[in-house]
């Protein structure tokens, strides 16, 4: 073990000490080598890639890749120098490799050795021990002490004789090995300073060779470049003589060439001489004819100047004038342009004096018209205030003279009342005789009297007036304003078609009136329902009295009228553009129809009234059809609402305006002249006889008066006398008074 | 935080630049000053030897890289403050994409004791190590660089000298789980290397189990450890279910088992270029899977059998693959004994 142990040891060392030697030295070296020498290889082989082909070519071209050749070759002479240099400085690391692999296998073979003889040995031992072992085993099959004891002491002896062989083997093994060790050991430590030595060694010879090879090769590299600069420069040198030559070859030759051209050009030029004079000679012939012909010429052209020269005498003298009228025409169209300019000068001055003015005007005149407006405005306001309050005052005077009206009229009444009492208390009392009061027709007038005429029916009472009258036929009503309206009435339209339309008008505008109202009508007469329906009817129109029913029938007939006209218009177009031929006999009977219309209607127009059954009949077709009615209604009701808004508003006014007092003085005569004028004699005649009786009375009332003082101062006498009688000195007396009175009395 | 240097006239910055102190703290510069001559002066006054190249070509990137490299490397656990390390993270996070850390400090103990345990222990088991002999976290680092594309790490100490003690040397269990979990927070990492940390087969398993289908990692070199026929199984199977395109095992103990396993994965393979297996002793039998793995893949660039102990028969097969594979370009096979 211990040697195994110094074994390793001496190896460890040797590792510590060889490892870094080897590496120190070796790798970069070797790598450095290999580096090179794989630089140079691949180089090489780069070289020879591109080298080959061009060196080929040429050689065949020319000889001018001399100093290519040459740098060939000294890069191959250099190359190999290399490699043989790192050969060399590799060598040592291979050779140091080479050592340490010896030692390795002779350490190895050493041990295996040493090993093989311990076994060995070990081998031996065991089966002298297993001799022993199988004899221990023979021992139990013994019997005899004797023999046992003899068996026992050989194997004693047999175990001693091993024991000892151990021993001796063990003193003997550490003797060699102690000995073996010493030598190892000193053999190691030699070997490691052997080694050290040894590779001390031989890194210095490494350095020594590489330097060497650094210095051979920086040699070979110097000389290799002399060289190939020198083969430059020979070559260079045999190019510049072969292209010296070259120049002067090309030099002769140009100078020969030129010689020739030179020859060539005199001779062409002794020809060309000979060729310009017979030239010269034909076209001095040739000048000599062209001259006379061409002088011959000149003379005619000198004519013909001669001429033209008169005529352009005759025209500028033409032109100058006309250039002095021109010029003349020209100052005069200067001066005037320089008037004109002037004047419009001016006119621009007035224009813009004018613009101005313009536009002070209209500034003022907008100031004007703002004012005015203003003003306009002010005084529509203060119109329309005065409208107002003229209004006003216009309701407070007729109401004024409404009340004071109806104050005279109370006063008078009661005044009239007061005389008919009077008369009636005269006639009754005073005459005896039984009063009849007079008809007075004023008495129920309450108000201001408004004329009859103008006084407006309710348009149900028209309605009503026209059915009933219808009813009862041709009955004409007794009164004056009945006649007039139905004068008027008939004056525009008849009485039969108004009928007929309002006939239509109850069945076509049955949605106007109410269910309930419907129901209600079912079990009145057909007038009566009919005049109801008209009434819900009216009242849903908005028409009033009878000027608006009029105005209803007249619209109606007017619209129809309208229509029937457009209707012609449209035959008579057709008439006008399709010939007679191919007029169709509808068109024909409606044109026939419409002409027959409106042909009716005008006698209807004059004939005022309606008596005719046929007019009525022709009314009848003259009037709205049934369907037609809701639009006529439609069209009426949206124009009339348009009027009758305007007429509302003027009606106040009218009012206003129109009362006339024509009425009032009958009136009031009437009321003046309650009491007939037979009926003042009467109470004259009764008046004077009544002051007669008056006075009579008067006399018997002063009578009375006398009577009834004489009945007083009788009967204070009487007092007087009864006082005197029941006085005590009456009773004195011899004669008491009573008697006396008794007696007078009595006397009297 | 005051953005006045990029206000100020081209000719004025450069001015003001040059006359900055290179030993202003970095908690006011990280930020602040971008321009690559004054972070050249700062790296050119701490390190004599700089080489841009391997950092990005930033003059910036590499004195934060370097700094947080040699903060890292000396950091002793349990005796060093954590927040060293976290104060400087803030500034560094945005321009450190590759950690090279080449030694790591073991807690420092009675040197007696441990080596009296390290005695005791080794009669009873040498393979587990003591839980107090755990190493620098990185998994403190990786969930914070957010830019980080490469890790290098290597558990053991520099320079020791003849202070040399084996516990020096020590990856243990726990420094392997949590550096498996600190590679697999760490999701944009290109570039993995574990070089000569004593990573045996079942510290490779843990970190390969936490590698598979890692979203990003193109390169893994685990070279210079104790990696053995399971491990390299590991390694086979984390090939077709990553995105690796190159693997260094070199200077491992694979032999044929382990090279079978790896030449399977290769088989199926389609991303892998280049397999370093060099000072393994894969032999004939794990030279011949190789091979006959190449006739099917066909993504493999550079392949490196040196010092395999190869004889003839995988030569064949190899002869065979140069005729039919038109991918590899590269095959090493020096120290080998593959005959005339």
């Amino acid at each position: 073990l211990f040697a195994s142990l110094l074994y390793r040891l001496l190896q460890e060392e040797d590792e510590a000490e060889m490892g870094p030697s080897v590496e120190s030295t070796d790798p970069q070296d070797r790598i450095n080598a290999r580096r090179t020498r794989i630089a140079t290889r691949i180089e090489a082989k780069r070289r020879e890639a591109l080298g080959e082909d061009p060196n080929a070519v040429k050689e065949v071209k020319e000889d001018l890749s001399k100093s290519r050749k040459q740098i060939e070759d000294s890069r191959q002479r250099l190359t190999k120098l290399q490699r043989d240099g790192t050969e060399l400085v590799s060598n040592i690391q291979v050779a140091g490799d080479s050592r340490e692999a010896q030692r390795r296998i002779e350490q190895e073979e050493a041990r295996r050795q040493r090993t093989e003889k311990m076994e060995n040995e070990a081998k031996a031992s065991q089966e002298k021990f297993e001799d022993i072992t199988r004899k221990w085993m023979t021992t139990n099959t013994m019997q005899i002490p004797q023999d046992f004891r003899d068996l026992l002491n050989m194997q004693q002896q047999q175990c001693a004789f091993l024991i000892e062989e151990k021993n001796k083997l063990i003193s003997d093994l550490q003797k060699h090995l102690f000995s073996l060790l010493f030598k190892e050991l000193k053999l190691g430590d030699d070997r490691y300073v052997k080694d050290l030595k040894k590779q001390g060694e031989d890194i210095s010879l490494m350095i020594e060779r590489m330097e060497e090879q650094i210095k051979t090769l920086s040699r070979s590299y110097h000389e290799e470049l002399l060289q190939i600069e020198r083969s430059f420069e020979l070559e260079r040198h045999d190019l510049m003589e072969s292209n010296d030559k070259q120049w002067e070859q090309m030099m002769q030759a140009r100078r020969d060439q030129e010689l020739d051209y030179l020859i060539t050009r005199m001779k062409r030029v002794e020809e060309q001489e000979m060729q310009l004079e017979e030239l010269r000679t034909v076209d001095a012939e040739e000048y000599n004819i062209i001259k006379i012909k061409l002088e011959t010429d000149v003379q005619i052209l000198e004519q013909q100047l001669q001429q033209m020269k008169a005529t352009y005498q005759l025209n500028q003298e033409k032109l100058e004038y006309n250039f002095q009228v021109l010029k003349k025409r020209d100052e005069e169209n200067t001066i005037t342009k320089s008037q004109q300019k002037r004047k419009i000068t001016r006119q621009q001055d007035v224009l813009n004096n004018l613009k101005i003015k313009l536009a002070k005007q209209e500034k003022q005149y907008r100031e004007d018209n703002q004012a005015l407006t203003d003003d306009y405005k002010r005084i529509t306001e203060k119109y329309k205030d005065l409208q107002r309050k003229m209004r006003h005052f216009a309701a407070v005077d007729s109401s004024n003279f409404r009340d004071i009206w109806l104050m005279n009229e109370e006063e008078v009444k009661m005044l009239v009342r007061k005389a008919l009492e009077a008369d009636r208390i005269i006639h009754e009392q005073q005459l005896g005789m039984p009063w009849k009061m007079p008809v007075l027709w004023f008495m129920d007038n309450v108000g201001p009297i408004i004329p009859e005429h103008k006084k407006k029916r309710t348009a149900v009472e028209v309605a009503k007036e026209v059915i009933i009258s219808e009813k009862n036929c041709v009955r004409k009503d007794a009164s004056l304003g009945n006649k007039q309206a139905l004068q008027v009435l008939t004056h525009q339209t008849p009485r039969t078609t108004v009928k007929r339309l309002l006939e239509i008008l109850c069945d076509e505008s049955g949605f106007l009136i109410e269910s309930k109202l419907l129901k209600l009508l079912l079990p009145l007469e057909r007038d009566e329902q009919s005049l109801m329906k008209l009434d819900s009817i009216f009242a849903a129109l908005g028409i009033e009295n009878e000027d608006d029913v009029f105005k209803l029938a007249n619209f109606f007939i007017k619209y129809k009228r309208q229509q029937d006209a457009s209707l012609q218009w449209c035959c008579w177009r057709c008439w006008s553009i399709v010939p007679s031929i191919f007029f169709s006999t509808d068109h024909r009977i409606d044109a026939q129809e419409a002409a027959v219309d409106s042909k009716e209607k005008t006698d209807l127009q004059s004939e005022k009234g309606s008596r005719l059954p046929a007019s009525s009949k022709l009314a009848h077709a003259d009037l709205v059809h049934p369907n037609d009615v809701l639009k006529a209604l439609r069209a009426f009701v949206s124009e009339y609402h348009k009027s009758s808004f305007r007429e509302k508003h003027q009606q106040t006014k009218l009012d206003l305006e129109e009362r006339d007092d024509s009425d009032d003085t009958a009136y009031w005569d009437a009321m003046a002249n309650a009491i007939p004028v037979s009926k003042l004699k009467v109470w004259d005649a009764l008046k004077t006889a009544l002051e007669k009786y008056y006075y009579v009375l008067t006399e018997r009332l002063k009578l009375l008066t006398q009577t009834d003082s004489l009945k007083q101062q009788n009967l204070e006498l009487r007092m007087l006398l009864h006082q005197y009688i029941n006085s005590k000195m009456t009773a004195e007396l011899e004669i008491p008074p009573t008697h006396v009175f008794q007696q007078t009395f009595n006397e009297s | 935080d005051n953005p006045v240097l990029d206000k100020l006239l081209p000719k004025h910055k450069i001015k003001v630049l040059e006359k900055l102190s290179t030993k202003l703290p970095l908690k006011v510069t990280a930020n602040l000053i971008s321009d690559e001559g004054y972070w050249e002066r700062c790296c050119r006054e701490r390190w004599s030897i700089c080489d841009t190249s391997e950092h990005g070509g930033s003059w910036k990137s590499l004195f934060f890289e370097r700094h947080l490299e040699n903060i890292i490397e000396r950091f002793i656990p349990e005796a060093t403050d954590p927040m060293q390390v976290a104060n400087v993270i803030p500034f560094c996070q945005g321009y450190v994409k590759r950690l090279r850390i080449n030694q790591l400090l073991p807690p420092v103990k009675e040197p007696s004791i441990t080596n009296e345990e390290e005695g005791s222990d080794t009669g009873s088991d040498d393979g587990i190590d003591e839980p107090t002999l755990d190493h620098f976290d990185f998994g403190f680092i990786t969930t914070r660089l957010s830019l980080l594309e490469e890790l290098h790490v290597i558990y053991g100490v520099k320079g020791c000298g003849m202070n040399f003690e084996w516990n020096l040397f020590q990856f243990t269990k726990r420094d392997c789980v949590s550096l498996a979990n600190a590679v697999k927070a760490c999701k944009t990492l290109k570039v993995f290397r574990l070089q000569r940390s004593k990573v045996d087969d079942e510290k490779v398993r843990i970190i390969i189990s936490s590698l598979l289908d890692h979203p990003s990692l193109v390169e893994l070199d685990l070279s210079h450890n104790l990696i053995g026929d399971r491990g390299a199984r590991a390694v086979g199977k984390l090939i077709n279910r990553s995105k690796l395109e190159k693997v260094n095992l070199w200077d491992n103990k694979i032999r044929a088992p382990g090279a079978q396993a790896i030449a399977h994965a290769l088989s199926r393979n389609d991303r892998l270029t280049s397999l370093n297996l060099r000072l393994n002793r894969i032999g004939d039998e794990g030279g011949e899977a190789v091979g006959n793995a190449l006739l099917i893949n066909s993504t493999l660039v550079d392949l490196h059998l040196g010092s395999n102990e190869l004889t003839e028969p995988t030569a064949l097969t190899l002869s065979q693959v140069l005729g039919l594979n038109r991918t590899i370009k590269r095959i090493n096979l020096c120290c080998n004994r593959i005959g005339p």
